[in-house]
């Protein structure tokens, strides 16, 4: 059984099918890849995957439960990570107050916390802030870790997310585009980074990228997608070497 | 001199109390409230009525901060499905709306006459200037009270979470985190400092009535955070203290403005303040006490 699967995804605007029947699956700690041309639907299924959008057809089972109607907070809480194609960090938060801010927490986001019981959120906040720092100096954002995240470059911001959806210690991360507008020693690091993630801490990911090469060299499967539909799956060398793909993805050019 | 000193700084601190509310939902929680001057209204009115049917004023400025706590929380219901500009309509609409609701409900509030004979902070000192600087010495112990809580809120873990609905709130849900909750209580506690700024209003004036309500003392509320430093308590109390010594003090321009009558001068004063925020805007938008890139 996978660890996530979507089944038979719809949504259309209107007219204009954004997705149309669209289904994936994550075995346990695999690592999955989905690429396509702008606009083929790709962040649209992570927004349903992940609940932000609410598609109008089919399902999505995570850790053995349908998580289909849940809210994205619910989602996330079962250990469904996911990060934005545009980073969405907290901008007027340092870097380590980003991480905080994501951290689970029994008593310290309590309205009552804040009058009452401050033992107790100064220790959770001492353990918290010792995860977070772990996960800080793991993605090398320690030089930055005072800073205002507003002043990061692209690169830091998507390590910032990345390190954010840590702290909820999930068990799957959906990536939107991990290496956009950034530099190739980053792409390199930020592979790296992913790898040892997945042996080490058994996450499973799903990877939005275009940056093909890279891509390739991450994952197990790959879905091509266009046009609201995947056209292509399976082995990620044998599937960029179809024909239909080349078509669909690359205008038939290469 | 001395007395009036003491009554313009009493109202100063009256309007830091709202803005220390207002800077905790607008500057740390990003909430765009435009109907601040309703839960000062249900305050002052709450406090007034009750305290005229004999109530003592300690548990009458409790009711008044938990009344006005409470109308704050369909609002903050609100708050949830509508984003910033719509927010700000409703609200300002919401304030209007109690505003009209005094007004018309004569049998409780004696609507346009207003309520005269409210009894006075302090009344027991005599007339003097003891039960004003009594009630000087007590606004500023409440907003010292104020603003040391606000600080230790927003440095706490729950104002990290406050501070981060206000930058992404789609991103604090696919954290896991609600920002409904916080969204509805950073409201119920802003109107509440609103609802006690009321109350101390009430029985400062010992005479309220509707005209006193409109939506012009959420602008000057505004007006203070603004150029104080939004999402900075320092900032709202140095925005206030600079708002009424310009407002009061400009009173006594026209003394030396020759051939400028009241009423023009007034207006003169209302349009410095709006060149004022105008300047802000642009060139320093963080507000005086604001850091950089906020």
């Amino acid at each position: 059984m996978p660890l996530l699967a979507a089944a038979d995804i719809s949504k259309s605007y209107g007219e204009f099918r954004v997705l149309d029947r669209v289904s994936f699956e994550v075995p346990e700690r695999g690592v999955v890849g989905i690429v396509g041309t702008n606009g083929a639907g790709k962040s649209t299924l992570f927004a349903a995957v992940s609940g932000q959008l609410s598609a109008d057809a089919g399902s999505v089972t995570f850790d053995g439960d349908d998580i289909s109607n849940l809210p994205p907070m619910r989602r996330a809480q079962r250990g469904l990570g996911r990060t934005f194609q545009v980073p969405r960090e907290f901008k007027h938060l340092s870097v380590r107050e980003n991480l905080l801010a994501a951290a689970p927490r029994d008593y310290g986001e309590t309205l009552r916390s804040v009058f009452i019981g401050w033992a107790r959120v100064a220790k959770e906040e001492a353990r918290l802030a010792e995860t977070a720092e772990r996960w800080i100096s793991f993605l090398n954002l320690k030089a930055v870790m005072g800073q205002l995240a507003v002043n990061l470059s692209g690169g830091q911001k998507k390590l910032l997310e990345l390190g954010r959806v840590l702290m909820l210690n999930p068990k799957c991360i959906l990536l939107d585009e991990p290496f956009a507008g950034v530099n190739p020693v980053l792409i390199g690091e930020i592979s790296d980074k992913i790898r040892e993630l997945n042996a080490s801490q058994g996450i499973a990911f799903v990877i939005i990228e275009h940056h093909l090469e890279a891509l390739k060299a991450l994952v197990q499967h790959l879905y091509v997608m266009d046009q609201g539909r995947v056209i292509a799956d399976g082995d990620p060398v044998v599937v960029l070497d179809d024909p239909r793909v080349h078509e669909a993805y690359m205008g038939g050019v290469i | 001199m001395e007395a009036y000193l003491v009554a313009v700084a009493v109202i100063a601190l009256i309007y830091m109390l709202l803005a220390i509310g207002l800077n905790l939902q607008y500057g740390y929680t990003g909430l765009v409230n435009f109907g601040h001057v309703a839960f000062y209204a249900i305050g002052a009115y709450a406090s007034a009525l009750l305290s005229l049917k004999g109530w003592p004023l300690a548990p009458a400025f409790a009711v008044a901060m938990l009344l006005a706590g409470l109308a704050a929380y369909p609002i903050g219901l609100l708050s949830l499905r509508l984003s910033d500009d719509y927010l700000a309509v409703v609200t300002l609409g919401f304030s209007e709306t109690v505003r009209l609701v005094i007004q018309q409900e004569e049998w409780l509030t004696r609507g346009v006459q207003g309520l005269p004979g409210i009894p006075r902070l302090f009344q027991f000192l005599g007339v003097g200037q003891y039960a004003d600087i009594a009630t000087l010495g007590v606004l500023i112990a409440c907003n010292v009270v104020a603003i040391g809580l606000v600080t230790h809120l927003v440095r706490s873990p729950y104002g990290r979470l406050i501070q981060a609905v206000r930058d992404d709130e789609t991103a604090v849900q696919a954290l896991g985190k609600d920002p409904a909750r916080v969204k509805v209580q950073v409201f119920m506690l802003g109107a509440g400092l609103a609802g006690l700024a009321g109350a101390f209003y009430a029985h400062v004036i010992t005479y309220i009535s509707p005209d006193q309500f409109l939506p012009l003392v959420t602008f000057y509320v505004w007006i203070a955070i603004i150029i104080g430093g939004p999402g900075r308590t320092s900032g709202a109390v140095i925005g206030s203290l600079i708002l009424l010594v310009f407002l009061e003090g400009s009173r006594f321009a026209r003394d030396f403005v020759p051939g400028v009558s009241e009423v023009q001068m007034a207006s003169v004063r209302l349009a410095l303040v709006g060149l004022a925020l105008i300047l802000f805007t642009i060139y320093r938008p963080q507000g005086i006490m604001g850091r950089q890139n906020l």
